[in-house]
């Protein structure tokens, strides 16, 4: 059976564009990695586009995300940063979005309102509370949105941001991406049948969605966003995905169960079904399709060439970002 | 025109006027409103200001430091209280990955003016995880401004000068100086920070010492036979190095004395400052005096053995000659 298209074909469109986009870039970024052109760890998004691109497109372009969990490069791209700040961060280069100082696990972005990353997965969290706290002592309508994932719900920082968060009723909207592993642990092995449950002893209106339907996680945080505008405090969401990929790269995944891993890429994957279901109800074609798709991998390949032709750091730059001198009293600030 | 007031006293009103000043300022902490703080330091700024500027958190000092980081990343100066320096280790990311840090790995972009302050040090018998000096563990991370004081004229001075610096800033009062009384101009006033103060001048030995130490050095001074110099730091990050290295080129003696542990403490750094860039300016090895290795007992006279004591720092002095 066909499932219907639930928002306009332009925001159908722009959804599978978004999420095309994150797949493409990742893939790149994979090989990128792979040819030993980007440092460190490379952790991707299959699997959680849905969850990205509906969350991202939730989100006014005041609103904070303060990214969570270890799939982060999507969101990213989902909160607006330009991809070639994006890939030159994950290369370390000056053109990055933080000048090479963060990389993949820190891309921040305080102009597009994007918090950034803590990569002690879990403290994310507090700071999204800070966030809604200043939106509301500003008198601003904007709202916090903060993400984590199953494994960082265990972490008694995400509980305490809870509390604080109730205990305001301050404008934060919790997104937990659920997709079943904490690297290795898996999710059904903690209590709550819904990780959102956490949000009941808290009072907070708790949902749990299918994260792969984009737009069934665009219409729930545009909610959960909307409560929080209009003064009526938190949500926390549960987005339930499925991760395609490996933790990192580099994971043997040893501790996968092969037949449901194939079950899970047949049937969860939310840009497949996602294409299949626009092609069927007649908002995209085979053609525009194709369009698409090339448009994004020359996005894609100008982003790479960015980031290659961005110079390395000077060493010295090292020291720069520490302190913001002088301190208050030694003269004007620089 | 001054007049005397208590350290706690210059705490609240460096609060209070900073609240007046700046409406982006804002103070949360357990127990801040009606309550007034543990040592009255926030005492009257609720009925003041209000309940939007003066804010009782719930018990969690992951929350409270965590929160005051995004607060401060979305344009409000909060500062916030945690009850006793120990808790810092009860936010531990908090405190040692990521407030020092977000800036940094930003490239800049972030900026998290916050100032969190907390009671530091030992001496009214408040046992092992209330009592410690936590400036050896803040220092160690590159990122946070960290502040003591050690006079109720620098406690109102460099607050306000905490609360206005763009850094996130660790301020470290010290409980067993609450109520001791100093004099503090009427007109408004700040203190830099990053600047140490010659408090006493000496040309014998320099001794470097802030918080209740500073009060334990002067007395020992007044014991030994010998001109002593004393150097307050007021911040231990950034440390000025300067003040010190020139005191040490006047008097050629060193002793450094500080509540934080010996192994690994603050005046091991301070000494090899001096050591690695003005050896040859020293007439002795340096001197560096701290608690001993153990946890601060809550038993009075055990606390005072770790302590370092009046005696223990002119023992030290004159050591040197």
């Amino acid at each position: 059976m066909t499932q219907k298209v639930s928002v306009d074909d332009e925001l159908a469109r722009d959804f599978l564009e978004e999420m095309l986009r994150i797949d493409v870039f990742e893939e790149e970024t994979k090989e990128r990695f792979g040819e030993g052109e980007i440092p460190g760890f490379v952790h991707l998004s299959g699997g959680h586009e849905g969850s990205h691109v509906g969350m991202g497109a939730a989100m006014d372009d005041d609103d904070w995300l303060a990214v969570g969990g270890a799939r982060l490069i999507g969101q990213y791209i989902a909160k607006g940063v330009p991809l070639p700040e994006i890939m030159a961060e994950l290369y370390g280069r000056v053109g990055g979005s933080n000048e090479g100082h963060g990389g993949q696990m820190h891309v921040s972005d305080v102009d597009r309102r994007l918090y950034g990353h803590a990569a002690t997965i879990g403290s994310g969290q507090n700071p999204a509370v800070g966030l809604g706290l200043a939106e509301e002592m500003k008198g601003t309508d904007n709202v916090a949105v903060t993400t984590i994932g199953d494994g960082g719900t265990s972490r008694g920082s995400f509980h305490t941001a809870l509390v604080f968060a109730a205990y305001w009723d301050l404008p934060v909207v919790f997104v937990i991406e659920n997709n079943e592993w904490a690297i290795s642990t898996p999710a059904e092995s903690l209590s709550p049948d819904r990780l959102s449950d956490y949000g009941i002893p808290h009072n907070m209106p708790t949902e749990s969605i299918d994260g792969s339907d984009v737009e069934e996680v665009y219409h729930t945080v545009s909610e959960a966003i909307e409560r929080a505008r209009s003064g009526e405090g938190p949500t926390v969401i549960e987005s339930r995905v499925v991760r395609l990929v490996p933790h990192f790269e580099g994971d043997k995944e040893t501790y996968r169960d092969e037949e449901a891993y194939e079950r899970a890429k047949e049937e969860k994957d939310p840009i497949e079904n996602y294409r299949e279901r626009l092609l069927e109800n007649g908002v995209i074609t085979e053609a525009e399709l194709e369009d698409m798709v090339a448009n994004i991998e020359a996005e894609v390949e100008e982003a790479v060439e960015f980031a290659r032709e961005s110079p390395e750091p000077e060493p010295e730059a090292a020291y720069e970002h520490v302190y913001k001198t002088p301190l208050y009293g030694q003269g004007d600030r620089r | 025109m001054t007049r005397e007031i208590t350290y706690v006293q210059a705490i609240a009103e460096a609060i209070d006027e900073e609240l007046q000043r700046d409406e982006d300022v804002v103070l949360f902490g357990e127990d801040v409103e009606e309550f007034g703080g543990n040592f009255g330091e926030t005492e009257g700024l609720y009925e003041k200001h209000g309940r939007d500027r003066v804010r009782n958190t719930p018990l969690s000092e992951i929350g409270i430091a965590g929160m005051a980081l995004g607060a401060a990343v979305g344009g409000i100066r909060p500062v916030a209280e945690l009850q006793f320096a120990d808790f810092a280790a009860t936010a531990g990311d908090e405190v040692f990955n990521q407030i020092p840090k977000q800036p940094y790995v930003s490239g800049g972009q972030i900026e998290a003016p916050l100032t969190i302050f907390a009671p530091s040090g030992a001496g009214i018998g408040a046992g092992a995880q209330h009592s410690q000096s936590v400036h050896s563990w803040l220092g160690n991370v590159p990122g946070w401004v960290v502040v003591t004081a050690t006079t109720p004229y620098d406690a109102k001075g460099l607050f306000k000068s905490a609360i206005r610096d763009d850094n996130p800033v660790f301020f470290l009062p010290h409980k067993m100086l609450s109520e001791t009384k100093g004099e503090v101009p009427e007109e408004e006033y700040t203190l830099p920070l990053g600047e140490a103060a010659v408090e006493e001048e000496g040309e014998d030995v320099t001794v470097v010492a802030t918080q209740l130490m500073f009060h334990r050095a002067k007395e020992a001074a007044a014991q030994v036979d010998a001109d002593v110099e004393i150097v307050n730091p007021r911040t231990f990050a950034p440390l000025d190095t300067e003040t010190i290295a020139e005191s040490v080129r006047k008097t050629g003696r060193l002793v450094v004395v500080d509540e934080t542990v010996e192994r690994y403490g603050t005046q091991g750094h301070i000494a090899n400052e001096i050591v690695e860039n003005d050896f040859f300016s020293l007439d002795a090895p340096p001197k560096t005096i701290g608690v001993k290795e153990i946890p601060i007992p809550l038993s009075p006279p055990l606390e005072q053995e770790a302590l370092p004591s009046a005696d223990r720092i002119a023992d030290g002095i004159e050591s040197l000659f």
